[in-house]
Protein backbone atom coordinates (compact mmCIF):
# COMPACT_ATOMS: atom_id res chain seq x y z
CA UNK A 1 0.00 0.00 0.00
CA UNK A 2 1.79 3.29 -0.96
CA UNK A 3 0.15 6.56 0.94
CA UNK A 4 1.05 9.62 -0.58
CA UNK A 5 -0.70 11.78 1.29
CA UNK A 6 3.15 13.51 2.04
CA UNK A 7 3.78 13.76 -1.74
CA UNK A 8 0.50 15.43 -2.21
CA UNK A 9 1.16 17.93 0.53
CA UNK A 10 4.69 18.49 -0.58
CA UNK A 11 2.90 19.19 -4.01
CA UNK A 12 1.14 21.72 -3.00
CA UNK A 13 3.79 23.28 -1.00
CA UNK A 14 5.48 23.59 -4.26
CA UNK A 15 2.60 24.94 -6.59
CA UNK A 16 0.73 27.45 -3.90
CA UNK A 17 3.78 27.73 -1.59
CA UNK A 18 4.15 26.75 2.02
CA UNK A 19 1.24 28.57 4.18
CA UNK A 20 -1.03 26.38 2.25
CA UNK A 21 0.26 23.42 2.77
CA UNK A 22 0.58 23.93 6.59
CA UNK A 23 -2.91 24.60 6.60
CA UNK A 24 -3.95 21.29 5.07
CA UNK A 25 -1.48 19.54 7.62
CA UNK A 26 -3.45 21.26 10.26
CA UNK A 27 -6.64 20.34 9.15
CA UNK A 28 -6.14 16.52 8.63
CA UNK A 29 -2.16 15.26 9.44
CA UNK A 30 -3.15 12.08 7.61
CA UNK A 31 -4.93 13.34 5.00
CA UNK A 32 -7.34 11.89 2.35
CA UNK A 33 -4.25 10.48 0.56
CA UNK A 34 -4.71 9.36 -2.91
CA UNK A 35 -3.90 5.53 -2.20
CA UNK A 36 -2.08 3.80 -5.30
CA UNK A 37 -2.04 -0.02 -5.89
CA UNK A 38 -0.94 -2.95 -8.18
CA UNK A 39 -0.18 -6.14 -8.82
CA UNK A 40 1.84 -7.99 -11.44
CA UNK A 41 1.09 -11.88 -11.38
CA UNK A 42 2.76 -14.95 -13.85
CA UNK A 43 1.72 -18.03 -13.88
CA UNK A 44 2.22 -21.40 -15.89
CA UNK A 45 -0.47 -23.87 -16.81
CA UNK A 46 0.29 -27.52 -17.75
CA UNK A 47 -2.04 -30.10 -18.60
CA UNK A 48 -2.10 -33.58 -19.92
CA UNK A 49 -4.29 -35.29 -22.76
CA UNK A 50 -6.54 -31.40 -23.65
CA UNK A 51 -5.86 -27.87 -24.13
CA UNK A 52 -7.15 -25.88 -21.30
CA UNK A 53 -7.10 -22.25 -21.59
CA UNK A 54 -4.09 -22.04 -23.03
CA UNK A 55 -1.71 -24.48 -24.81
CA UNK A 56 -1.38 -26.28 -22.25
CA UNK A 57 -0.29 -29.51 -23.12
CA UNK A 58 3.20 -28.75 -23.67
CA UNK A 59 3.46 -26.08 -20.64
CA UNK A 60 2.88 -22.07 -21.06
CA UNK A 61 3.79 -19.19 -20.00
CA UNK A 62 1.02 -17.26 -21.56
CA UNK A 63 -1.15 -16.56 -18.15
CA UNK A 64 0.29 -13.03 -17.12
CA UNK A 65 -1.77 -10.13 -15.37
CA UNK A 66 -1.21 -7.06 -14.02
CA UNK A 67 -2.80 -3.91 -13.20
CA UNK A 68 -2.42 -0.64 -11.38
CA UNK A 69 -5.15 1.54 -9.21
CA UNK A 70 -5.57 4.89 -8.14
CA UNK A 71 -8.04 5.97 -5.46
CA UNK A 72 -8.88 9.61 -4.50
CA UNK A 73 -11.51 10.14 -1.56
CA UNK A 74 -12.52 14.02 -2.52
CA UNK A 75 -14.66 15.25 1.11
CA UNK A 76 -15.82 12.75 3.13
CA UNK A 77 -18.62 10.67 0.94
CA UNK A 78 -17.10 11.00 -2.83
CA UNK A 79 -14.82 8.96 -3.84
CA UNK A 80 -13.07 8.42 -7.47
CA UNK A 81 -10.91 5.83 -8.45
CA UNK A 82 -9.44 4.00 -11.83
CA UNK A 83 -7.99 0.53 -12.67
CA UNK A 84 -6.01 -0.18 -15.25
CA UNK A 85 -5.81 -3.49 -16.36
CA UNK A 86 -3.81 -5.98 -18.98
CA UNK A 87 -3.71 -9.88 -18.97
CA UNK A 88 -2.64 -12.43 -21.27
CA UNK A 89 -4.48 -16.02 -20.93
CA UNK A 90 -3.40 -18.18 -24.15
CA UNK A 91 -5.87 -17.02 -27.00
CA UNK A 92 -7.47 -13.96 -24.69
CA UNK A 93 -6.21 -11.12 -23.82
CA UNK A 94 -2.87 -10.85 -25.21
CA UNK A 95 -1.40 -7.73 -23.13
CA UNK A 96 -4.11 -5.11 -24.21
CA UNK A 97 -4.87 -2.83 -21.66
CA UNK A 98 -8.06 -1.75 -20.34
CA UNK A 99 -9.52 0.24 -17.95
CA UNK A 100 -11.05 -2.84 -15.90
CA UNK A 101 -12.82 -0.60 -13.28
CA UNK A 102 -13.90 2.92 -12.98
CA UNK A 103 -16.42 4.94 -11.15
CA UNK A 104 -17.79 8.21 -9.59
CA UNK A 105 -19.35 7.08 -5.66
CA UNK A 106 -21.26 8.69 -3.57
CA UNK A 107 -22.41 7.18 -0.03
CA UNK A 108 -25.68 9.16 0.80
CA UNK A 109 -26.15 6.85 4.26
CA UNK A 110 -25.01 3.40 5.52
CA UNK A 111 -27.86 1.66 3.53
CA UNK A 112 -27.49 3.90 0.17
CA UNK A 113 -24.44 4.73 -2.19
CA UNK A 114 -24.11 4.93 -6.05
CA UNK A 115 -21.29 4.38 -8.07
CA UNK A 116 -21.38 5.80 -11.47
CA UNK A 117 -19.08 4.36 -14.53
CA UNK A 118 -17.42 0.56 -15.38
CA UNK A 119 -17.98 -1.27 -11.91
CA UNK A 120 -17.65 -5.15 -11.52
CA UNK A 121 -20.52 -6.83 -11.09
CA UNK A 122 -22.01 -8.01 -7.98
CA UNK A 123 -22.83 -12.00 -8.99
CA UNK A 124 -22.53 -14.73 -6.18
CA UNK A 125 -19.73 -14.31 -4.01
CA UNK A 126 -16.04 -13.93 -6.27
CA UNK A 127 -17.09 -12.23 -9.53
CA UNK A 128 -15.53 -9.35 -8.56
CA UNK A 129 -12.26 -11.06 -7.77
CA UNK A 130 -12.18 -13.12 -10.83
CA UNK A 131 -9.05 -11.76 -11.80
CA UNK A 132 -7.31 -10.66 -8.97
CA UNK A 133 -5.17 -13.35 -7.78
CA UNK A 134 -4.29 -11.72 -4.68
CA UNK A 135 -7.58 -11.64 -2.93
CA UNK A 136 -8.54 -15.42 -3.50
CA UNK A 137 -6.79 -18.99 -2.68
CA UNK A 138 -7.39 -20.40 -5.57
CA UNK A 139 -5.30 -19.76 -8.79
CA UNK A 140 -8.62 -20.56 -10.81
CA UNK A 141 -11.77 -20.11 -9.27
CA UNK A 142 -14.35 -22.85 -9.78
CA UNK A 143 -14.52 -22.41 -13.54
CA UNK A 144 -18.08 -23.78 -13.46
CA UNK A 145 -19.80 -20.35 -12.33
CA UNK A 146 -16.77 -18.11 -12.90
CA UNK A 147 -15.58 -18.89 -16.29
CA UNK A 148 -12.30 -16.43 -16.65
CA UNK A 149 -12.63 -17.30 -20.51
CA UNK A 150 -15.74 -15.26 -20.47
CA UNK A 151 -14.75 -11.89 -18.80
CA UNK A 152 -15.59 -9.46 -21.20
CA UNK A 153 -18.88 -10.60 -20.75
CA UNK A 154 -19.39 -11.39 -16.51
CA UNK A 155 -17.15 -9.18 -14.99
CA UNK A 156 -17.61 -5.39 -15.44
CA UNK A 157 -20.71 -3.39 -17.23
CA UNK A 158 -20.46 0.29 -18.04
CA UNK A 159 -23.34 2.03 -16.09
CA UNK A 160 -24.35 2.70 -12.74
CA UNK A 161 -25.18 0.98 -9.05
CA UNK A 162 -26.96 1.47 -6.13
CA UNK A 163 -25.72 -0.37 -2.89
CA UNK A 164 -25.79 -0.24 0.86
CA UNK A 165 -26.00 -2.13 3.83
CA UNK A 166 -29.23 -2.28 6.58
CA UNK A 167 -28.49 -3.43 10.25
CA UNK A 168 -31.17 -5.62 10.98
CA UNK A 169 -30.34 -5.59 14.99
CA UNK A 170 -30.30 -8.95 16.20
CA UNK A 171 -30.91 -10.54 13.11
CA UNK A 172 -28.06 -10.02 11.32
CA UNK A 173 -27.60 -7.33 8.70
CA UNK A 174 -28.54 -7.25 4.68
CA UNK A 175 -25.80 -6.00 2.34
CA UNK A 176 -27.92 -4.74 -1.15
CA UNK A 177 -26.10 -4.20 -4.88
CA UNK A 178 -28.09 -3.38 -7.60
CA UNK A 179 -27.20 -2.55 -11.22
CA UNK A 180 -27.90 -1.72 -14.38
CA UNK A 181 -25.92 -0.57 -18.00
CA UNK A 182 -24.60 -2.21 -20.89
CA UNK A 183 -21.24 -4.10 -22.03
CA UNK A 184 -18.47 -3.24 -24.53
CA UNK A 185 -17.30 -6.30 -25.94
CA UNK A 186 -14.87 -7.73 -28.91
CA UNK A 187 -16.79 -9.70 -30.67
CA UNK A 188 -17.53 -13.37 -29.36
CA UNK A 189 -16.07 -16.47 -30.84
CA UNK A 190 -18.05 -18.13 -33.73
CA UNK A 191 -19.94 -21.20 -32.67
CA UNK A 192 -18.47 -22.72 -35.28
CA UNK A 193 -16.43 -22.47 -38.65
CA UNK A 194 -17.96 -21.01 -41.68
CA UNK A 195 -19.99 -18.83 -39.20
CA UNK A 196 -19.18 -15.22 -38.69
CA UNK A 197 -20.79 -12.47 -35.59
CA UNK A 198 -20.97 -9.54 -36.56
CA UNK A 199 -22.42 -5.90 -35.56
CA UNK A 200 -22.99 -7.35 -31.91
CA UNK A 201 -24.31 -4.80 -29.01
CA UNK A 202 -25.38 -4.65 -25.60
CA UNK A 203 -29.02 -3.02 -24.96
CA UNK A 204 -29.08 -3.79 -21.44
CA UNK A 205 -27.28 -6.05 -18.42
CA UNK A 206 -29.19 -5.40 -15.49
CA UNK A 207 -28.82 -7.59 -12.09
CA UNK A 208 -28.24 -7.34 -8.19
CA UNK A 209 -27.41 -9.21 -4.73
CA UNK A 210 -28.78 -9.49 -1.75
CA UNK A 211 -26.81 -10.63 0.76
CA UNK A 212 -27.60 -11.63 4.39
CA UNK A 213 -25.12 -11.73 7.37
CA UNK A 214 -26.61 -13.81 10.08
CA UNK A 215 -26.00 -13.13 13.76
CA UNK A 216 -23.84 -16.15 13.65
CA UNK A 217 -20.27 -14.61 13.16
CA UNK A 218 -19.06 -15.04 9.29
CA UNK A 219 -22.48 -16.85 8.02
CA UNK A 220 -23.80 -15.22 5.01
CA UNK A 221 -26.07 -16.46 2.44
CA UNK A 222 -26.88 -14.52 -0.73
CA UNK A 223 -28.82 -14.44 -4.03
CA UNK A 224 -27.58 -12.56 -6.85
CA UNK A 225 -29.75 -12.18 -10.67
CA UNK A 226 -28.38 -10.83 -13.82
CA UNK A 227 -30.13 -10.65 -17.50
CA UNK A 228 -28.48 -9.42 -20.35
CA UNK A 229 -29.32 -9.32 -24.05
CA UNK A 230 -26.91 -9.61 -27.00
CA UNK A 231 -27.88 -8.30 -30.27
CA UNK A 232 -25.63 -9.31 -33.56
CA UNK A 233 -25.63 -10.70 -37.15
CA UNK A 234 -24.55 -13.86 -37.69
CA UNK A 235 -23.40 -14.55 -41.12
CA UNK A 236 -22.88 -17.86 -42.99
CA UNK A 237 -20.54 -19.20 -45.44
CA UNK A 238 -21.81 -20.38 -49.19
CA UNK A 239 -21.02 -23.98 -47.86
CA UNK A 240 -23.31 -24.04 -45.01
CA UNK A 241 -25.46 -21.87 -46.56
CA UNK A 242 -25.37 -24.66 -49.07
CA UNK A 243 -26.29 -28.16 -46.26
CA UNK A 244 -28.02 -25.38 -43.87
CA UNK A 245 -30.69 -24.25 -46.00
CA UNK A 246 -32.60 -27.78 -47.28
CA UNK A 247 -32.49 -29.24 -44.24
CA UNK A 248 -34.70 -25.72 -43.22
CA UNK A 249 -32.46 -24.84 -40.85
CA UNK A 250 -32.12 -21.73 -42.01
CA UNK A 251 -34.65 -19.44 -43.72
CA UNK A 252 -34.59 -20.49 -47.49
CA UNK A 253 -35.32 -16.90 -48.58
CA UNK A 254 -31.85 -15.96 -46.36
CA UNK A 255 -29.46 -14.11 -48.54
CA UNK A 256 -27.34 -11.89 -45.99
CA UNK A 257 -26.69 -11.72 -42.21
CA UNK A 258 -29.49 -13.53 -39.90
CA UNK A 259 -30.50 -11.31 -37.58
CA UNK A 260 -30.29 -12.41 -33.55
CA UNK A 261 -30.94 -11.70 -30.58
CA UNK A 262 -29.70 -13.61 -27.24
CA UNK A 263 -30.99 -13.42 -23.97
CA UNK A 264 -29.44 -15.14 -20.65
CA UNK A 265 -30.56 -14.78 -16.89
CA UNK A 266 -28.62 -16.68 -14.55
CA UNK A 267 -29.16 -16.86 -11.03
CA UNK A 268 -27.03 -17.87 -8.01
CA UNK A 269 -27.46 -18.64 -4.88
CA UNK A 270 -24.52 -18.39 -2.34
CA UNK A 271 -23.58 -19.77 1.21
CA UNK A 272 -20.57 -18.72 3.02
CA UNK A 273 -19.43 -19.22 6.58
CA UNK A 274 -16.09 -17.02 6.79
CA UNK A 275 -14.17 -16.62 10.64
CA UNK A 276 -11.25 -16.53 11.83
CA UNK A 277 -9.01 -17.91 9.77
CA UNK A 278 -11.67 -20.95 8.07
CA UNK A 279 -13.37 -19.97 5.17
CA UNK A 280 -16.37 -22.67 3.62
CA UNK A 281 -18.57 -21.27 0.47
CA UNK A 282 -20.62 -23.73 -1.60
CA UNK A 283 -22.90 -22.24 -4.95
CA UNK A 284 -25.51 -23.28 -6.98
CA UNK A 285 -26.34 -21.42 -10.34
CA UNK A 286 -28.56 -22.15 -13.18
CA UNK A 287 -27.86 -19.43 -16.30
CA UNK A 288 -31.09 -19.79 -19.13
CA UNK A 289 -30.16 -18.71 -22.62
CA UNK A 290 -32.55 -18.31 -25.66
CA UNK A 291 -31.84 -17.01 -28.91
CA UNK A 292 -34.41 -14.89 -30.87
CA UNK A 293 -34.11 -15.37 -34.63
CA UNK A 294 -35.70 -17.04 -37.50
CA UNK A 295 -33.22 -20.35 -37.18
CA UNK A 296 -35.10 -21.80 -34.42
CA UNK A 297 -33.96 -25.38 -35.45
CA UNK A 298 -30.16 -24.26 -35.51
CA UNK A 299 -29.75 -21.60 -32.64
CA UNK A 300 -31.90 -23.20 -29.64
CA UNK A 301 -34.53 -20.81 -28.06
CA UNK A 302 -34.09 -22.25 -24.46
CA UNK A 303 -31.53 -23.57 -22.97
CA UNK A 304 -30.81 -24.19 -19.10
CA UNK A 305 -27.00 -24.96 -17.74
CA UNK A 306 -26.38 -25.98 -14.36
CA UNK A 307 -23.19 -25.10 -12.23
CA UNK A 308 -22.35 -25.14 -8.55
CA UNK A 309 -19.24 -26.22 -6.57
CA UNK A 310 -18.11 -26.68 -2.55
CA UNK A 311 -15.17 -24.93 -1.48
CA UNK A 312 -12.67 -24.72 1.65
CA UNK A 313 -9.49 -22.88 2.62
CA UNK A 314 -7.85 -22.68 6.08
CA UNK A 315 -5.40 -20.07 6.62
CA UNK A 316 -3.07 -22.46 8.48
CA UNK A 317 -0.52 -20.04 9.34
CA UNK A 318 -0.18 -16.33 8.50
CA UNK A 319 2.26 -17.31 4.79
CA UNK A 320 0.13 -20.32 4.50
CA UNK A 321 -3.49 -21.30 3.53
CA UNK A 322 -4.00 -24.75 1.50
CA UNK A 323 -7.52 -24.44 -0.19
CA UNK A 324 -9.69 -27.70 -1.99
CA UNK A 325 -12.70 -27.43 -4.19
CA UNK A 326 -15.28 -29.61 -6.17
CA UNK A 327 -17.31 -27.75 -8.98
CA UNK A 328 -19.72 -29.37 -11.66
CA UNK A 329 -20.93 -27.74 -14.67
CA UNK A 330 -23.44 -29.27 -17.04
CA UNK A 331 -24.27 -27.06 -20.16
CA UNK A 332 -27.64 -28.42 -20.29
CA UNK A 333 -29.41 -30.07 -17.94
CA UNK A 334 -31.51 -31.97 -20.30
CA UNK A 335 -28.80 -33.80 -21.80
CA UNK A 336 -26.39 -35.56 -19.21
CA UNK A 337 -24.89 -37.86 -21.11
CA UNK A 338 -21.65 -38.37 -22.76
CA UNK A 339 -18.28 -36.72 -21.81
CA UNK A 340 -19.33 -33.62 -23.53
CA UNK A 341 -21.90 -32.74 -21.32
CA UNK A 342 -20.10 -32.29 -17.98
CA UNK A 343 -17.24 -31.21 -16.41
CA UNK A 344 -16.25 -32.33 -13.06
CA UNK A 345 -12.97 -30.85 -11.54
CA UNK A 346 -11.58 -31.59 -7.97
CA UNK A 347 -8.79 -29.09 -7.22
CA UNK A 348 -6.29 -28.41 -4.21
CA UNK A 349 -4.41 -25.22 -3.87
CA UNK A 350 -1.42 -24.24 -1.32
CA UNK A 351 -0.82 -20.52 -0.86
CA UNK A 352 2.04 -19.15 0.23
CA UNK A 353 2.21 -15.23 0.92
CA UNK A 354 6.28 -15.23 0.60
CA UNK A 355 5.95 -11.38 2.32
CA UNK A 356 3.63 -8.92 2.85
CA UNK A 357 3.49 -8.07 -1.13
CA UNK A 358 4.64 -11.62 -2.58
CA UNK A 359 2.77 -14.74 -2.98
CA UNK A 360 2.99 -18.10 -4.86
CA UNK A 361 0.47 -20.53 -5.68
CA UNK A 362 0.52 -24.48 -6.38
CA UNK A 363 -2.46 -26.09 -7.95
CA UNK A 364 -3.36 -28.95 -9.68
CA UNK A 365 -7.42 -30.12 -11.26
CA UNK A 366 -8.41 -33.40 -12.00
CA UNK A 367 -10.81 -33.41 -14.83
CA UNK A 368 -13.56 -35.37 -15.95
CA UNK A 369 -15.55 -34.63 -18.71
CA UNK A 370 -14.74 -31.83 -21.61
CA UNK A 371 -18.07 -29.41 -21.45
CA UNK A 372 -16.28 -26.49 -21.11
CA UNK A 373 -13.09 -26.69 -23.02
CA UNK A 374 -12.64 -24.98 -25.85
CA UNK A 375 -12.36 -26.34 -29.54
CA UNK A 376 -12.16 -23.67 -31.36
CA UNK A 377 -8.60 -21.37 -30.52
CA UNK A 378 -7.43 -24.62 -28.85
CA UNK A 379 -7.58 -28.28 -29.64
CA UNK A 380 -7.47 -28.52 -33.22
CA UNK A 381 -11.30 -28.23 -33.47
CA UNK A 382 -11.75 -31.41 -32.21
CA UNK A 383 -15.44 -32.23 -31.09
CA UNK A 384 -15.60 -31.92 -27.26
CA UNK A 385 -17.29 -35.63 -27.62
CA UNK A 386 -13.81 -36.96 -28.87
CA UNK A 387 -11.77 -35.08 -26.67
CA UNK A 388 -9.67 -37.42 -23.92
CA UNK A 389 -12.99 -37.16 -21.02
CA UNK A 390 -10.42 -37.69 -18.32
CA UNK A 391 -7.26 -34.69 -18.06
CA UNK A 392 -5.51 -32.43 -15.49
CA UNK A 393 -4.43 -29.20 -15.19
CA UNK A 394 -1.57 -28.13 -12.83
CA UNK A 395 -0.89 -24.36 -12.41
CA UNK A 396 1.48 -22.28 -10.70
CA UNK A 397 1.24 -18.71 -10.30
CA UNK A 398 2.80 -15.78 -7.83
CA UNK A 399 1.94 -12.34 -7.97
CA UNK A 400 3.49 -9.10 -6.52
CA UNK A 401 1.32 -6.39 -5.40
CA UNK A 402 1.23 -3.26 -3.20
CA UNK B 1 6.90 -42.03 -29.36
CA UNK B 2 4.04 -45.10 -29.33
CA UNK B 3 0.70 -44.35 -27.88
CA UNK B 4 1.02 -46.73 -24.95
CA UNK B 5 4.33 -45.51 -24.06
CA UNK B 6 3.24 -42.06 -24.75
CA UNK B 7 -0.01 -42.59 -21.83
CA UNK B 8 2.73 -43.92 -19.35
CA UNK B 9 5.09 -41.05 -19.28
CA UNK B 10 1.75 -38.61 -19.14
CA UNK B 11 0.93 -40.20 -16.03
CA UNK B 12 4.00 -40.88 -14.70
CA UNK B 13 4.65 -37.05 -15.10
CA UNK B 14 0.91 -36.36 -13.41
CA UNK B 15 1.54 -38.60 -10.30
CA UNK B 16 5.09 -36.50 -10.12
CA UNK B 17 3.47 -33.06 -10.29
CA UNK B 18 0.68 -34.79 -7.72
CA UNK B 19 3.34 -35.53 -5.10
CA UNK B 20 4.68 -32.36 -5.22
CA UNK B 21 1.74 -30.69 -4.35
CA UNK B 22 0.93 -33.37 -1.71
CA UNK B 23 4.26 -33.46 -0.26
CA UNK B 24 4.67 -29.61 -0.75
CA UNK B 25 1.20 -29.31 1.28
CA UNK B 26 1.93 -31.75 4.06
CA UNK B 27 5.23 -29.98 4.76
CA UNK B 28 3.58 -26.60 5.01
CA UNK B 29 1.48 -27.53 7.14
CA UNK B 30 4.44 -29.32 9.92
CA UNK B 31 6.21 -26.10 9.63
CA UNK B 32 2.94 -24.04 10.39
CA UNK B 33 2.12 -25.96 13.36
CA UNK B 34 5.49 -25.52 14.88
CA UNK B 35 5.49 -21.79 14.09
CA UNK B 36 2.08 -21.22 15.12
CA UNK B 37 2.83 -23.26 18.88
CA UNK B 38 6.13 -20.94 19.27
CA UNK B 39 4.64 -17.84 18.64
CA UNK B 40 3.89 -15.25 21.69
CA UNK B 41 0.07 -14.26 23.10
CA UNK B 42 -1.14 -10.78 21.84
CA UNK B 43 -1.89 -8.41 24.55
CA UNK B 44 -5.37 -6.72 25.31
CA UNK B 45 -6.63 -3.66 23.83
CA UNK B 46 -8.40 -0.15 24.47
CA UNK B 47 -11.11 0.94 22.00
CA UNK B 48 -10.79 5.22 21.98
CA UNK B 49 -13.29 7.97 20.58
CA UNK B 50 -12.89 11.83 19.46
CA UNK B 51 -13.46 13.84 23.06
CA UNK B 52 -16.03 15.06 21.89
CA UNK B 53 -18.01 11.42 20.71
CA UNK B 54 -21.15 10.48 22.97
CA UNK B 55 -20.33 7.04 22.16
CA UNK B 56 -19.32 6.09 25.38
CA UNK B 57 -20.85 2.62 24.90
CA UNK B 58 -21.08 0.72 21.29
CA UNK B 59 -21.79 -2.79 20.24
CA UNK B 60 -19.30 -4.77 18.78
CA UNK B 61 -20.76 -5.32 15.45
CA UNK B 62 -21.27 -1.57 14.73
CA UNK B 63 -17.71 -1.31 15.88
CA UNK B 64 -16.90 -4.65 13.60
CA UNK B 65 -19.25 -2.57 10.93
CA UNK B 66 -17.17 0.70 11.16
CA UNK B 67 -13.79 -0.92 10.78
CA UNK B 68 -14.80 -2.79 7.75
CA UNK B 69 -16.47 0.29 6.41
CA UNK B 70 -20.10 -1.11 5.90
CA UNK B 71 -20.84 1.12 8.54
CA UNK B 72 -19.62 5.06 7.88
CA UNK B 73 -21.84 7.26 9.81
CA UNK B 74 -22.47 7.91 13.58
CA UNK B 75 -25.99 7.87 15.23
CA UNK B 76 -25.66 11.53 14.70
CA UNK B 77 -25.00 12.01 11.12
CA UNK B 78 -21.01 12.73 11.13
CA UNK B 79 -18.30 10.61 9.33
CA UNK B 80 -16.82 7.92 10.82
CA UNK B 81 -13.23 8.20 10.55
CA UNK B 82 -11.74 4.82 12.03
CA UNK B 83 -7.81 4.49 12.32
CA UNK B 84 -5.75 1.09 12.46
CA UNK B 85 -2.69 0.30 14.60
CA UNK B 86 0.20 -1.60 12.13
CA UNK B 87 -0.34 -4.93 11.08
CA UNK B 88 2.38 -6.66 13.45
CA UNK B 89 0.97 -4.77 16.59
CA UNK B 90 -0.16 -6.90 19.26
CA UNK B 91 -2.99 -4.91 19.84
CA UNK B 92 -4.16 -5.01 16.60
CA UNK B 93 -3.98 -8.74 16.56
CA UNK B 94 -6.49 -8.80 19.55
CA UNK B 95 -8.47 -6.44 18.29
CA UNK B 96 -8.67 -7.90 14.97
CA UNK B 97 -9.95 -11.67 16.55
CA UNK B 98 -12.31 -9.84 19.53
CA UNK B 99 -14.09 -7.46 17.83
CA UNK B 100 -13.77 -7.95 14.04
CA UNK B 101 -13.63 -12.01 14.49
CA UNK B 102 -11.51 -12.63 11.93
CA UNK B 103 -7.60 -12.92 11.84
CA UNK B 104 -5.54 -9.80 10.54
CA UNK B 105 -4.40 -11.76 7.99
CA UNK B 106 -8.28 -12.22 7.09
CA UNK B 107 -8.99 -8.66 7.81
CA UNK B 108 -5.86 -7.90 4.75
CA UNK B 109 -7.51 -10.38 2.95
CA UNK B 110 -11.42 -8.83 3.13
CA UNK B 111 -9.20 -5.09 2.05
CA UNK B 112 -7.03 -6.49 -1.22
CA UNK B 113 -10.41 -8.10 -2.35
CA UNK B 114 -12.12 -4.72 -1.91
CA UNK B 115 -9.23 -2.54 -2.81
CA UNK B 116 -8.55 -4.36 -6.37
CA UNK B 117 -12.12 -4.74 -7.38
CA UNK B 118 -12.84 -0.88 -6.46
CA UNK B 119 -15.19 -1.33 -3.70
CA UNK B 120 -13.15 0.86 -1.47
CA UNK B 121 -10.21 1.51 0.66
CA UNK B 122 -9.25 0.21 4.05
CA UNK B 123 -8.84 2.78 6.98
CA UNK B 124 -5.14 4.51 7.45
CA UNK B 125 -2.58 2.68 9.78
CA UNK B 126 -0.86 4.53 12.17
CA UNK B 127 2.50 2.94 13.72
CA UNK B 128 2.28 3.73 17.42
CA UNK B 129 -0.40 4.05 19.87
CA UNK B 130 0.59 7.74 20.63
CA UNK B 131 -0.08 8.60 17.16
CA UNK B 132 -3.67 7.06 17.21
CA UNK B 133 -4.39 9.20 20.12
CA UNK B 134 -3.36 11.98 18.23
CA UNK B 135 -4.81 11.33 15.29
CA UNK B 136 -8.40 10.29 17.21
CA UNK B 137 -8.19 13.46 19.27
CA UNK B 138 -8.02 15.66 16.43
CA UNK B 139 -10.32 14.51 13.97
CA UNK B 140 -14.14 14.68 15.48
CA UNK B 141 -15.90 11.34 14.42
CA UNK B 142 -12.30 9.45 14.76
CA UNK B 143 -12.29 6.15 16.28
CA UNK B 144 -9.69 3.98 17.13
CA UNK B 145 -7.80 1.39 19.11
CA UNK B 146 -4.68 1.19 21.37
CA UNK B 147 -2.62 -1.38 23.92
CA UNK B 148 -4.23 -1.40 26.84
CA UNK B 149 -1.04 0.11 28.31
CA UNK B 150 -1.56 3.45 26.35
CA UNK B 151 -1.70 6.75 28.23
CA UNK B 152 -5.45 7.58 26.88
CA UNK B 153 -6.02 11.49 28.33
CA UNK B 154 -7.21 13.64 25.91
CA UNK B 155 -9.96 10.61 24.20
CA UNK B 156 -12.82 9.14 24.78
CA UNK B 157 -13.06 5.56 26.02
CA UNK B 158 -15.35 3.39 24.53
CA UNK B 159 -17.26 0.27 26.12
CA UNK B 160 -18.29 -2.71 24.31
CA UNK B 161 -22.02 -4.10 25.57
Amino acid sequence: MKRLSALCAASHCAWVGPSFAQEVEAADPAGTPIEIHGFVSQGFIKSTNNEYLAESKRGSFEFSEVGFNVTQALGHDLRVGFQVFAHDLGPFGNYKPEFDWYYLDYRFFDWLGIRIGRTKMPFGLYNELNDIDVARVPILLPQSIYQVDHREYIFAQTGGELYGDVPLGDVGSLEYRAHGGTLFADTPTPPAPGITVENVSVPYIFGGRLTWSAPLDGLHVGASYQAVRLDGDYGFSPELLAVFQPLGLLPADLAGPLSVKWRVKRWVASLQYSAHDLDLSAEYSRWIGGFESRAPLLLPTHVVNERYYVMASYRVAPWFTPGVYYSAFYPNVEDRHGREAYQHDVAATLRYDLTANWLFKLEGHFMRGTAALDNEALNDGVEQKLLAPTWGVFLIKTTAYF
Amino acid sequence: MPGPTRGIATRRRSAALLFVLLLSGLLSVVVAGVGQALAGEATGFRIIAHPESSAGSLSRQFVADAFLKKAVRWPNGDTIRAVDLRLDAPARQQFSEDVLRRSVSAVRSYWQQRIFSGRGVPPPELDSDAAVIRHVQSRRGALGYVSERAETGGVQIVTLH
